[in-house]
Parts: C-alpha cells; structure tokens; sequence
C-alpha cells in the first residue's frame, strides 16, 4: 500500500510510476506538485519515476477557480 | 446631430471640471451624478480615503456608506451604483490591471454587493480624471450619463426612444453615437445593462471594450447581484466614458522601471508555462469544466452531482475548437493571459435577434456549468445561444442557471407543473424551455417573471402560492444571503462550505476556493486550518479588487519554481509581484503583509455595513443542505460507497444495518454540526464574536474605528 | 528581406556596435538602450541579441502598434503602443528591449548603422537567407 496525502491508502502494483499513479487516481489538474518520500518529482520525470511500495505521495493541487 | 443641437434638445444637466493628471495611480476625485435632481459634483479623494480604503470596492463601499441610510433598500433613490478600478488599475505593464469594481444595495441579498469586470471603463474612467464614480438617485425617463475626460464635460442626457433596449445593439449605437472616429473608439467604453435587467432582480452591467483587432465592441460583465436592475430602475440606460489616448504612463506610477521589469518576467513566465500548464492562451476558463468533473465538483442537475458523462460535448477542447485562435483576447492592455476569448461569426438561433451575426463573448466556465452541466444540457450551441442572450438581456448567467437549476428540480419533483409554467416543460436537459424562459425574462412576461426574482424570492411565491413545502425547497434551493451560488460542488469540502457560505456578499468564489487544499491535498485537517485558509484567502482576494487586479494572473499560471516555497498554495513569488507593483504605482512601500493587512480592513467594514443594512449576522452565513450533503435518496444512492465509509470511520455505524432514509439523516446531523463547529473557529480567526460580529477591538486595530461603524456593532456586542 | 547579421567567430565583445546603436536611435552614448547586445557568458563564443524579423510579435500586440513595412522590417509605432511589454516577454529571442525611463518598447529595424564601425567585421546587413 501507498498513502497519498496523509490520508488515502492506495494498492500498491509492479512498476508503478508517478504517471501510472495519477492517472489511477483521475488527477488531471495540470497545476499539481509531486513529491514522493519528500522528495520533488519533476513534471517530465512522471513517466519514469518509480513510486516504491510503502511509499509517502504528496499530490499538492494548486489553487483553481475563476 | 450636431452637438449643438443635441445639447439643446436632450441635455438634463451639465458640469464641466478641468481633467487633472492622474498621481501615482489616483486622480485625487471622485464624481456624483445624481440622475433624479441633475446634481453633479466633484468630491477630493483624501488620504484617509487612500489609507484604509485603497481604491475600488475599498472607495466603492465608503462611498455607497455615505449615500445610503440604514434602511435603504435597492430601489429607493437613495441607493448608489459605484464604480471604481482601484490604483493599479489601468496599469498595462502587467496582466489583469484593468478591473472595474462595483457596489451597489443589492436587489437580490439587500446588502451589499461588490462585483467585478473587465473592459476599459475603469481605468478610462481614471484617466478621464475621476478614481470613482457614484450615481444616486431615480431619473424619470431613460438617460445617458456621458464623462468626457477629452473636453472636461459630465452630461446627463435623454436617451432618444429610437436607442436599442439590449446590450449588444445599444453599445454599438453609443459608439457611433459618442465615438466619431476611430481614434475616439479606442478610448471609448460604455456600461449597459438590458430589457432582461428591466424585468428581473438578476441584472447585469456590461463593460465595453473596443477590440482593434475586430474592430467591434466586446463586452465583459459584472453579474453578480443584480447590479443590472438597479442601473435600469434609476433608468439609466448607460454611462458613457472617454479618455485621451492610454499610454504606458497614464497612471503616472511612482517607479515605471520597477512596473515593466515585474509585467516583462510576468509575460515573459505566462508565454513559457501556460501551454503546457491551464493553457489560458487558447481556451480561458473553459480547461475547468472536465477538471471539475474528473473530480466530482462540476455541479450537474442543481448540484444534485458533481460529473456527468456528457461532459467531453461541453468542455474546454470544445470551446477552443470554436473560440478564435490567436488573438490578444485581453480584457485591458497587457493581459496576456488572455482568457476573454470569443466565438465570433455566431448566428443567432432564437428570439428577437433570431438571424443576426454576433460575437459571443466567452462562454467562461462559470456559464458553461451554470447553463450546461447545472440545467443538464450539454450542447455547445444552446451554451452559446443561452450566453449571448443572458449578456445582450443583460441578465446574471450564473444566477440564471443556478436558478434554472433550481427550477428543473422543482419541475421534477412536482412542485411545478405545465400549468404552474405556462406550458413549459422544464426538467433537466429542456433545451427549447430553457431559452423560453430566457426570452420571457427578457420581455419581463409569463413564467420568466417567476423565475426573474431568483432563488429567494422563488421560494417565497411557491410557498405562498402552491403551499410548497418550505423545507424541501430551503434544502434545494442553491442560494445564500438571497444570491445564488455559483458553480463548484462543495459537499465534500466543508472549508468550501464556509468559502461560500461566510462571505459578505454572498455565494461567490471570489472570496476563497479551498476545495482542492482542503479536499484533495488534505492540507486543512483542522478546524483552527479551515479558519486560517478561511481567513487568508479572502483577505488576499479582496485585495485584488481593492487595486483594480484580476486574481486569473496570480493562480492560474505559475513558475515550477513555486514548488520549492514555503507555501505553494499562497504562489509566494506572485504575491510578491503585487508587492513590486503596488509598491511601483503608489510609492508606498509596502510587504505581502501589508496587503492582507489593507484588505482586512474594508472586509470588516463590509461585513459592519451588512450588520447595519439588518443583515450581516451568524444566521446569515446559514447555507442550503444540498450544498452540505445529499438531500434526497437518490443523491445519497449515487455516491453511496463514499457516505457509507464516512458514516463508518467518522461516526462509528453499521451502515449495512441502516436504511438509506436513516444514513441520510446520521449524515446530515452530523455535517450540519461541522459547519456550525467551522463557523465558530473561522469567527474567532476574523475577530468576531460568535454572532459574527467584529469586535471593538478588532476595529481598534485595523483602524476603522469610526463612530458611526463603532455605532453599529456596539448594538451587537 | 535584410536583416543584420553577427559573426561569433570575428566579435571581440568591444561593445561599439551598443554605443553606435544607443546613440543614432537615442542620441545617448548607453548601451542599456541599444538594439543589440552582446552577451559574454565566460566560456565559447560571444552571443548577440538582435531582432531577426521574425514577426511573432505582432500577433501579441493588442494594439496593432506592431507591423512589418514594405522591406519587411519589423517596426513599433509608438503613436498606437501602449506599453503593456507583451512583446516584450513574448519575443521568443528576448530581442524586445525597453527601459525605465520610456514606456515603449524597441528592436532592432536592420539600419547597418552599427556595421561599420565595428572594428572586428563581425557585422553585416545581410540578406535572411544567407544570414542564417
């Protein structure tokens, strides 16, 4: 299992990328800053960077709304 | 006609003053036009004004303060329109420096409302000589209040009865009218309203621009409130502004190097980072509508739902396939965000314009979910025909279709009938009955005239005309204050429910949009982290409207680099953008605090002049169910895995043993009682005491301890 | 359609070709007002930043205060510019220059003044094609 923002636990699968785990969770907002185990994840490292099991994501959405 | 003769036939009053230049952002006077008496006046802008009030709605709110008394209501003479764009406003260095602001008694909320648009008239206004201007009073046939900044004139003049009753026929004829030459266009901008503003409370004001590149008006509105209907019942039929040419230096800022370096980098950041981020450039506010639905926040059938799998026919690459690309679609000069973008080409389908070619200006996502996903209707061309005519009628499209929402329920439900309507067929989806109503509000008839009172007023004539049960229609009725509520799905963000629903002038998002911290981030868990959010946010948004700032430039794109600040949320490095151009325009040298600090104080005095209207308490910050949680069953079926878990680790039940009934009231209960224990932490943050009243002491320290605003709360404490 | 041309290889980062710029357009021997500037980043060659004609800009002008004339040249008329520096942060060669003390922006309109006196022969006034 993973936990996304301090509160909701996600199975964990093989080969999971930040990309894979966005796209699982529907974030489509395209204003968001990743950070997995407290580390920054840059915006073209999502399809490459592995998120290990057990993991700590953070999924900072930035403000919307006209 | 010439001049001349026009004067002779048609001028009611005439004043005449010297244009002074503009001073680090202020023209140093305001104007009072009394449309009733003919009285035109000058009034000084004093330092105490600059101080605590700042501009805009800070000036627009001192000023209706001392128009109105305490039991003014919206369509007593007394009553006041005020206009003002704020310091930084007509700023064309950085992006969104060109808001008007405006104020009003409104014919919706009876409080105050405070409503915001682009186009020139704001700034044009300042540099025609005036910061604000204030029109009071009741004509007895329709005028044109004309400020002329080129010759130094005011004129209250009859409005012919040949002039065109809707927006965009009226504002070409004032051009043609008042704006010779091209030259005179391009400094030219009008305020109009519409025949939908005459009969319904939901009235707007149009806002013009003149687009070089069409070489046609454009039109962007203040909505909110019902501005419109006030400006008809004091038979206005529009205020007519021109200035001497703009340019880069017209608002005489204190420091113009500081001002480009800070517009330069800004540009430069939007051209680098808004294609691969909300792409503002090519499609504005439009990229929320599928955002909103992938996370269940899009309102659909009257906030009932939060997506809908029709969606992709409405949303944002729709709208960019038909908006025309490439164009500098700001609404002032230097707004390269751009999101004032149009259908242009558009042939009317309906109603008295039926065959004409238009330019439709939007729609911006705040229309697309109120007169789409809201009312369940998902094609782009009744989005579009709904838009154009809300605008020309001069009528809200949020609060046309969060009431129409409001009306399909209540259609659905039995509440309404075909004889209740007049034949119409109103549930979700009614296209046809839709803009029926639209064009019977329009000419002020049948059953538009109903649904022209809004929410509110809709609730009170079925319950006294059909015996309606009131419960029902409070818990589905999407209004608060009297407004209606504009289109985000708060149910599962009780910082959200507070956002909307402990704001001074109603339901509106400009105050806070927490739904993503509070929700998806998880970065409010507390109450006491509510209240902070609850707190900063609408202090930071209130500032914008203060200067004469658009807040699209500060959140909606921003530079990867925001990523390593202390709080991303609050996209420091912009903040501090508006310090480098605050600071720039007036020469007064300000910090990120002293921004919140300004701010705090005009929205404690809004919250003061509410409490002295009769309102402004805690029972008005009261907000409907479905905004809180699932009113009927099946709202609560459709998202019950969701509730279910909730009831289990927040309340401990056994859902499987529970019926739905049962579940939906543990729910309610037990929200309800979230939003009470909110409004108790956000009341303490703002220095309130718990009826929501601020202190002695709080109006001590942001300065505003005047006599009569201390008169006030003291018969409170 | 001519347009200047700079020849990394020849530049000896004398600046002459700023000071000459400054001075015919601004009648002020300062370069922080000159149409090309002369980037030394310590390491290679030395980089200049002049306008290439390209016209991006003027799609981004929202007061039609850009335009290209009969030789191509890409010109700012200040009658219609109101400042606003769109073209500024949109020139994708950063070769928009303004400074503080004036509100309009300016570039480089291909005038040649700077060629001669370039000690080095590292400027021209070339044709487009064979400049790039």
């Amino acid at each position: 299992m993973i936990l996304v923002n301090r509160r909701e636990q996600i199975a964990w699968e093989e080969g999971l990328t930040v990309a894979r785990l966005l796209e699982r969770l529907r974030f489509t907002f395209p204003q968001i800053i990743v950070s997995v185990n407290g580390e920054l994840v840059r915006r073209d490292e999502y399809g490459t960077r592995a998120v290990p099991d057990e993991a700590d994501v953070r999924v900072v959405h930035l403000m919307a709304g006209g | 006609m010439t001049e001349n003769s026009r004067e002779a036939s048609s001028v009611l009053a005439k004043h005449t003053y010297t244009v002074s230049a503009v001073v680090r952002g202020y023209a140093g006077r305001t104007l009072y036009v009394n449309v009733g008496d003919g009285v035109i006046e000058s009034k000084p802008v004093t330092q105490e004004m600059k101080d605590k009030f700042i501009g805009g709605r800070g000036f627009d709110l001192w000023l209706l303060w001392n128009g109105v008394a305490d039991d003014t209501k919206w369509d007593d003479p007394e009553n006041e329109i005020v206009i003002s764009s704020g310091p930084c406003g007509g700023t064309t260095q950085y992006p969104g420096s060109g808001k008007s602001i405006v104020a009003t008694v409104s014919p919706l909320t009876n409080v105050v409302i405070d409503s915001n648009a682009g186009g020139h008239f704001g700034p044009l206004l300042k540099f025609a000589g005036w910061d604000a201007v204030e029109v009071q009073g009741k004509a007895d046939k329709d005028v044109i209040v004309v400020i002329d900044g080129t010759t130094g004139t005011v004129r209250i003049e009859v409005a012919p009865e040949d002039a065109p009753g809707d927006t965009h026929l009226l504002g070409r004829w004032l051009l043609d009218r008042y704006a010779a030459d091209e030259e005179a266009r391009r400094y030219t901008s009008s305020i109009t309203a519409g025949t939908g503003s005459e009969h319904t409370r939901m009235g707007c004001l149009n806002f013009s621009l003149y687009d070089r590149k069409r070489q046609d008006l454009r039109y962007k509105q203040a909505g909110r409130g019902g501005i419109g209907t006030v400006l008809r019942d004091k038979r206005i039929k529009a205020l007519v502004v021109r200035s001497r040419p703009v340019k880069g230096d017209s608002n005489a800022p204190a420091d113009l190097g500081r001002i480009s370096r800070t517009g330069a980098e800004m540009h430069r950041e939007v051209r680098e980072f808004d294609p691969i981020q909300n792409r503002m450039r090519s499609r504005g506010t439009s990229y929320l509508v599928q955002i909103m639905d992938d996370y269940d926040l899009l309102p659909v059938h009257n906030f009932r739902y939060g997506s809908h799998p029709d969606t992709p026919q409405i949303n944002g690459d729709v709208w960019e396939a038909r908006f025309t690309q490439g164009l500098p679609d700001g609404c002032w000069y230097g707004c390269t965000i751009a999101c004032a973008h149009a259908v242009d080409g558009y042939e009317v389908k309906s109603g008295p314009h039926k065959g004409q070619i238009v330019i439709v200006d939007g729609p911006e996502y705040e229309t697309i979910a109120a007169v789409g996903s809201n009312c369940g209707i998902f094609d782009p061309d009744v989005v579009l025909e709904i838009n154009f005519y809300c605008d020309t009628y001069g009528i809200d499209t949020i609060s046309f279709g969060t009431a129409l929402g409001f009306v399909m329920e209540c259609y659905e439900a039995g509440v309404l009938d075909t004889e209740k309507t007049g034949g119409l067929e109103l549930s979700f989806g009614s296209a046809d009955a839709a803009l029926a109503v639209l064009h019977q509000m329009g000419q002020g008839e049948a059953f538009g005239e109903v649904v022209g009172l809004g929410i509110r007023g809709m609730k009170r004539y079925f319950v006294e005309q059909y015996d309606t049960d009131a419960r029902f229609l409070q818990d589905i009725g999407m209004e608060a204050k009297g407004l209606e509520y504009s289109e985000y799905v708060t149910k599962e963000s009780l910082a959200q429910q507070g956002g909307y629903g402990l704001t001074n002038k109603g339901p509106h998002h400009d105050e806070a949009w927490l739904i993503f911290m509070d929700l998806v981030n998880n970065q409010l868990p507390t109450f006491e982290d509510k209240a902070e959010a609850l707190h900063y946010f609408p202090m930071w948004r209130t500032w914008f409207g203060l200067c004469g700032f658009c807040k699209l430039p500060w959140n909606d794109v921003v530079h990867p680099k925001n990523a390593q600040s202390a709080e991303p949320s609050k996209i420091p490095h912009h903040v501090q953008n508006y310090v480098e151009i605050f600071s720039g325009v007036t020469g007064r040298e300000v910090t990120s605090q002293d921004l919140i600090d300004m701010a705090e104080g005009v929205y404690n005095f809004q919250r003061v002049f509410n409490i002295r209207l009769g309102y402004g308490l805690r029972e008005h910050d009261a907000i409907p169910y479905r905004s809180v949680g699932p009113v009927t069953a099946e709202e609560y079926e459709s998202r019950a895995d969701r509730y279910d878990e909730q009831l289990r680790e927040l309340l401990n039940l056994e859902p499987e043993t529970m019926s739905t009934e049962e579940k939906m009231s543990a729910l309610r209960v037990h929200r309800e009682r979230q939003y009470e224990l909110l409004i108790d932490a956000v009341y303490e943050r703002r220095g309130w005491t718990a009826d929501g009243v601020p202190t002695l002491s709080k109006l001590q320290s942001l300065g505003i301890d005047y006599p009569e605003v201390v008169a006030v709360v003291e018969r409170h404490l | 359609m001519k347009v200047l041309s700079h020849d990394p290889e020849l530049c000896v980062g004398c600046y002459t070709c700023e000071e000459v710029c400054s001075e015919t357009w601004f009648k002020l021997v300062d370069r922080s007002r000159s149409s090309i500037r002369i980037h030394d980043d310590g390491s290679g060659p030395l980089r200049a930043v002049f306008c290439v004609q390209c016209g991006e800009c003027i799609a981004v002008c929202p007061t039609e205060a850009i335009s290209q004339d009969r030789r191509g040249i890409v010109r700012v008329r200040k009658k219609l510019c109101v400042g606003c520096m769109s073209c500024v942060g949109f020139c994708p060669y950063d070769a928009m220059f303004y400074h503080e003390d004036q509100t309009e922006p300016y570039k480089c309109v291909a005038c040649g003044k700077c060629v001669d006196p370039c000690p080095a022969d590292a400027l021209a006034i070339l044709d487009e094609q064979v400049a790039q």
